[in-house]
């Protein structure tokens, strides 16, 4: 299948970007990741791999409100693309499809 | 409770963001850590927050963040014709409204670079000399160490004795080439069929180049010539030969065919016949090797020139007698080290001892220790002090530059406001202002150039002989440009950057102009770092001047008044043209003698004196002439008399130094004592006081005095008792006319004592007129700077004049509230210009064993003579300023 690579953590923020919805900006996505994945990650981080997402053309941005507690700047908003959008369900169909053709036993059972 | 008023995180953490963040990521990334900064306090307090804040600062060196976004927009920086255009046009209005300031730096900086230029012209072709010889790195002078006996000191001379070239060529291996050759001076006659021979006279002495070699035919080996006629490997090699320079072969023959030129025949030293087997280009790059007449070493042995040389000498060394090496490639001076050494020990088993050494080709020219017959020495101290001097006017007419453009930087400031309102960068603010100065710069050098061969011709007897100014090497075009750069960076590179700091929204306020013009520490810096440099310099002009004067009026020891030196051709004839100069009226009294007193030649000889304890044997100056010697020269007895007259050497006399040399208390002991020349033993028979017989530079040494025949020189003593200068050249005239009669076939010439003592300090002369032309110059673009600052301060303040004026200051008043804050400068330069001057000249008086004090007055004069300069300077603006209505000035606000 031809797609676009995603990097594991590039995949993971673009979630992110998609769970916040509407307000996913560097600070907000740091604390959702740390918070859903117990990761606790640097801001430059998040920037960067968003930096990248965008120029791949997976994210797109503008500028929103300026707040108070950010010295009177505004944050830079993030949405996932069309493309964004089918990059993550290729992935997640390409991961389905794995699963179901694991037979049953084959992996260790785990006790949850 | 968390902390209710907002804190900010760390300001240098914030600053080093705002530093390496690309400027359209800045915001929203600054956003997020304050979001996050604010949280921390809450979280973790203040201390840990900043912590954290500056880390995630450092976090963000990625480069992402660091790279910047192409511009929207293109900048119109440098390349745009359009900007261009408009910095061309608001330059050239600037220049032309600040018309006094356009021509106070325009003339400085035109001084400053036709100095540099000139002194850059003198340099080059002085550093330049015999640099252009194929592998001139491998060729060497052969010269040595001589020492006259055990106790003598050790001498280095720039000749060997005869024999020892040929020795080399033989003992010493790995040498490479060696050509000896021999300066000779003579006559030229040229056959004329039937008829007289064509003459051409002898070279006069310090006035024409040594041109009449004899050489070895491997000199050509060693010196490339182009050549016109004959074969450079066989040319020289049978007696009797001779190659000309092609000057030289048109000097002798006219305009003859080359192939006819080539095997005629000259007489060289009245009985030397050599035939012309060669003839080669003249070289026409600087050279001290001047030589066009190369006659066979070969011709030697077979001809009379073995009077002169004897090639089997070992002992004597004669300056006429030198040497040249080619080392071959790859070959160190120190192989030859050890090798010189045994060849010396091996050669000179006695007294006389000699020890070979090379010499670079490259220090001929410099190398004063090294003397010859030929080269004409360049002292390089002076060359390296004429290229310091050049440095520091340029910088003084760099500094009138940025003082006069930092002082009118508020009325720019509003330009500078508005370009940046436009939308110009500071980066190509800069560059506007910098190609301003080049502009200038360029100007000056333009105009630098027109001035340079007036100036070269103005200034003859200060540049070296034969300088010529090529304008379009490429090395001068380089020096040009080179000049042009660093003069436009040194004067522009300042004020462009305070012109182009200016924050636009004070500047368009009219805020900016008038804490920049108050505050001018730097200004007035650079005003006292001029005025040290001037004062440098007019300390120096009066300390040359006063040593100068002190030599021309010191008692010499003896008198040089109206004596005039006549040297006749060889032969007897001497006498008989001084028995008829004797008798002519307007003659006082005739001496035979080898030289005056005082003068370029002397010579040392050994005399041994067996004392009563042990033999004193010293090197002591030998001053040869008949009994008209010392009374013609006024020389003082102090005991005995002079010596009787006699046709060889009979009795001595000596001078005080050496008669304490030999340790006799008092005069009259060394009467009569005998004193062995030459293996043969004389009485002293009179003792004179001490004279100089050097230039001051040497102190008084031993000398003694005596007749011995060939002295065949004349000194002649003009009487001028109450008589006028026409006279004296009726006498002149009257002797030409005996000298005529005795030899009708020799140029008469004559020289003044006067002048020829003059003439040893002719370097000092050119040192006074190049520190007095310095000083000169420097004085004059540093007041100008002065004049045009003055100028400035005055309108400037024309508001306060006004006020001060109608609350009832006088004008003495207001002229001296502008005066003294100049004058502060002033005196803040001497002091610091005193001791550097004190240092410089010490090491400059240093040179002279008889020389002037350096007081202190000398000191008080040079500043008062600055602070007068100063004053005048100021005073024409302060006085103006004061005498101005005030109504005028405070009329309109």
């Amino acid at each position: 299948m031809k797609r676009t690579y995603l990097g594991e953590f590039e995949e993971v923020v673009l979630l992110t970007v998609a769970v916040l919805h509407e307000r996913a900006y560097g600070v907000a996505i740091t604390d959702e990741l740390d918070r859903q994945t117990g990761r606790s990650v640097s801001i430059s981080a998040v920037h960067a791999a968003l930096h990248r997402l965008e120029e791949k053309g997976m994210l797109t941005s503008h500028m929103g409100d300026a707040t108070a507690e950010r010295g009177g700047r505004r944050k830079r908003l993030f949405t996932v693309t069309m493309l964004g959008s089918r990059t993550l369900h290729d992935i997640r169909a390409m991961r389905d499809q794995l699963w179901n053709s694991i037979a049953p036993n084959a992996l260790p059972a785990i006790s949850l | 409770m968390k902390p209710t008023h907002p804190t900010d995180p760390p300001r240098f953490a914030d600053q080093l963001l705002e530093w390496f963040c690309a400027p359209h990521l800045l915001e929203e990334i600054q956003g997020d850590l304050y979001e996050r900064y604010k949280r921390d306090v809450g979280l973790v307090g203040a201390a840990q927050a900043n912590r954290n804040y500056f880390l995630n600062v450092v976090r963000f060196f990625r480069p992402f963040a660091l790279k910047r976004k192409a511009s929207e927009y293109t900048s119109p920086i440098l390349l745009s014709p359009v900007m261009l255009r408009n910095y061309l046009k608001t330059s050239l209005r600037n220049l032309a409204k600040y018309k006094a300031s356009t021509l106070i730096n325009l003339f400085g900086l035109t001084l400053g670079v036709t100095a540099c230029l000139v002194i850059y012209l003198i340099t080059h072709y002085e550093l330049s000399y015999d640099t252009f010889h194929p592998d001139s790195n491998r060729i060497y002078r052969l010269v040595g160490e001589s020492q006259h006996n055990k106790t003598a000191e050790k001498h280095p001379v720039g000749f060997t004795p005869n024999a020892v070239p040929a020795a080399i060529r033989q003992e010493i291996t790995g040498i490479g080439t060696v050509a000896a050759f021999h300066n000779i001076e003579s006559e030229v006659l040229i056959p004329n069929g039937s008829e007289k021979p064509i003459k051409f006279e002898h070279r006069r002495h310090g006035v024409d180049n040594a041109e009449i070699v004899v050489v070895d035919p491997t000199y050509f080996d060693i010196f490339t010539y182009k050549w016109l006629a004959g074969n450079p490997k066989t040319a020289l090699n049978d007696p009797f030969k001779l190659v000309l320079s092609e000057r030289k072969a048109r000097k002798y023959f006219g305009n003859l065919p080359i192939d006819q030129i080539m095997g005629k025949e000259l007489i060289y030293q009245d009985s030397v016949h050599v035939h012309v087997a060669g003839i080669v280009q003249d070289w026409n790059q600087p050279t001290d090797l001047t030589f066009t007449d190369f006659i066979s070493l070969a011709t030697v042995r077979t001809s009379q020139l073995k009077k002169g040389i004897n090639l089997d000498q070992w002992e004597d060394i004669w300056s006429a007698s030198q040497a040249f090496v080619k080392l071959p490639a790859g070959a160190t001076l120190e192989q030859f080290t050890a090798q010189f050494q045994r060849f010396g020990k091996a050669h000179y088993p006695n007294e006389f001892k000699f020890v070979p050494a090379l010499q670079p080709l490259a220090d001929l020219h410099f190398d004063e220790d090294y003397q010859d017959n030929y080269s004409r020495k360049a002292h390089l101290p002076t060359l390296y002090g004429l290229m310091g001097v050049a440095v520091f006017i340029l910088l003084i007419a760099a500094i009138n530059f940025i003082n006069l453009s930092t002082a009118q930087s508020a009325q720019r400031a509003k330009e500078t406001g508005i370009r940046k309102v436009m939308g110009s960068s500071r980066a190509s603010l800069i560059a506007q202002f910098l190609s301003e100065t080049t502009f200038l710069t360029l100007m000056a050098v333009l105009i630098s150039l027109l001035l340079v061969h007036p100036i070269l011709s103005a200034f003859q007897s200060l540049t070296p002989k034969g300088l010529t100014f090529t304008l379009f090497s490429a090395q001068t075009g380089f020096f040009l440009l080179a000049v042009i750069v660093v003069t436009s960076l040194l004067s522009g590179l300042y004020p462009s950057f305070v012109l182009s700091s200016y924050v636009p929204a004070l500047t368009l306020k009219g805020q900016a102009g008038l804490s920049i013009g108050r505050k001018a520490t730097l200004r007035k810096t650079l005003i006292v770092f001029q005025f040290t440099i001037s004062l440098v310099f007019i300390i120096g002009t009066l300390i040359v001047e006063r040593q100068l004067g002190y030599m021309r009026n010191k008692e010499l020891g003896f008198t040089s008044d109206a004596i005039v030196s006549v040297r006749p051709p060889w032969g007897d004839k001497g006498k008989v043209l001084a028995q008829r100069i004797r008798s002519l009226s307007g003659v006082e009294r005739v001496a035979m003698e080898w030289f005056p007193p005082m003068g370029q030649a002397f010579m040392v000889t050994k005399l041994k004196y067996q004392g009563k304890k042990q033999a004193v044997d010293m090197d002591v100056s030998a001053k040869i002439g008949d009994e008209n010697f010392i009374p013609l020269y006024q020389l003082r007895l102090l005991a005995g008399r002079n010596y009787v007259k006699s046709d060889s050497l009979r009795e001595i006399v000596i001078n005080a130094h050496y008669a304490k040399a030999l340790g006799f208390r008092r005069f009259n002991d060394a009467l009569n004592k005998l004193i062995e020349f030459d293996g043969k033993k004389y009485p002293i028979v009179g003792v004179v006081a001490d004279f100089h017989e050097q230039s001051f530079h040497e102190k008084m040494g031993p000398v003694f005095m005596g007749y011995m025949p060939h002295a065949r020189n004349l000194g002649i003593k003009l009487s001028t008792k109450g008589k006028q200068m026409s006279e004296l050249k009726t006498t002149l005239a009257s002797i030409e006319k005996e000298w005529k009669a005795v030899y009708p076939d020799n140029r008469f010439e004559y020289t003044f004592l006067d002048d020829s003592i003059a003439q040893l300090y002719e370097k000092e002369q050119k040192t006074s007129q190049l520190v007095n032309t310095a000083t000169g110059i420097a004085i004059l673009i540093s007041c100008m700077g002065l004049f045009g600052l003055a100028m400035f301060t005055a309108e400037q303040r024309t508001k306060e004049i006004g006020v001060r004026k109608v609350l009832g200051a006088s004008v003495a008043s207001i002229v001296a509230l502008l005066s003294t804050d100049f004058l502060k400068l002033v005196v803040i330069a001497l002091v610091i210009a005193s001791p550097i001057a004190w240092w410089a000249m010490n090491q400059w008086l240093n040179d002279f064993a008889y020389k002037v004090d350096i007081d202190w007055w000398i000191f008080a004069l040079a500043g008062l003579l600055s602070v007068g300069i100063a004053l005048f300077t100021v005073s024409f603006q302060s006085i103006k300023a004061a005498l101005a209505n005030p109504v005028k000035s405070l009329r309109s606000e």
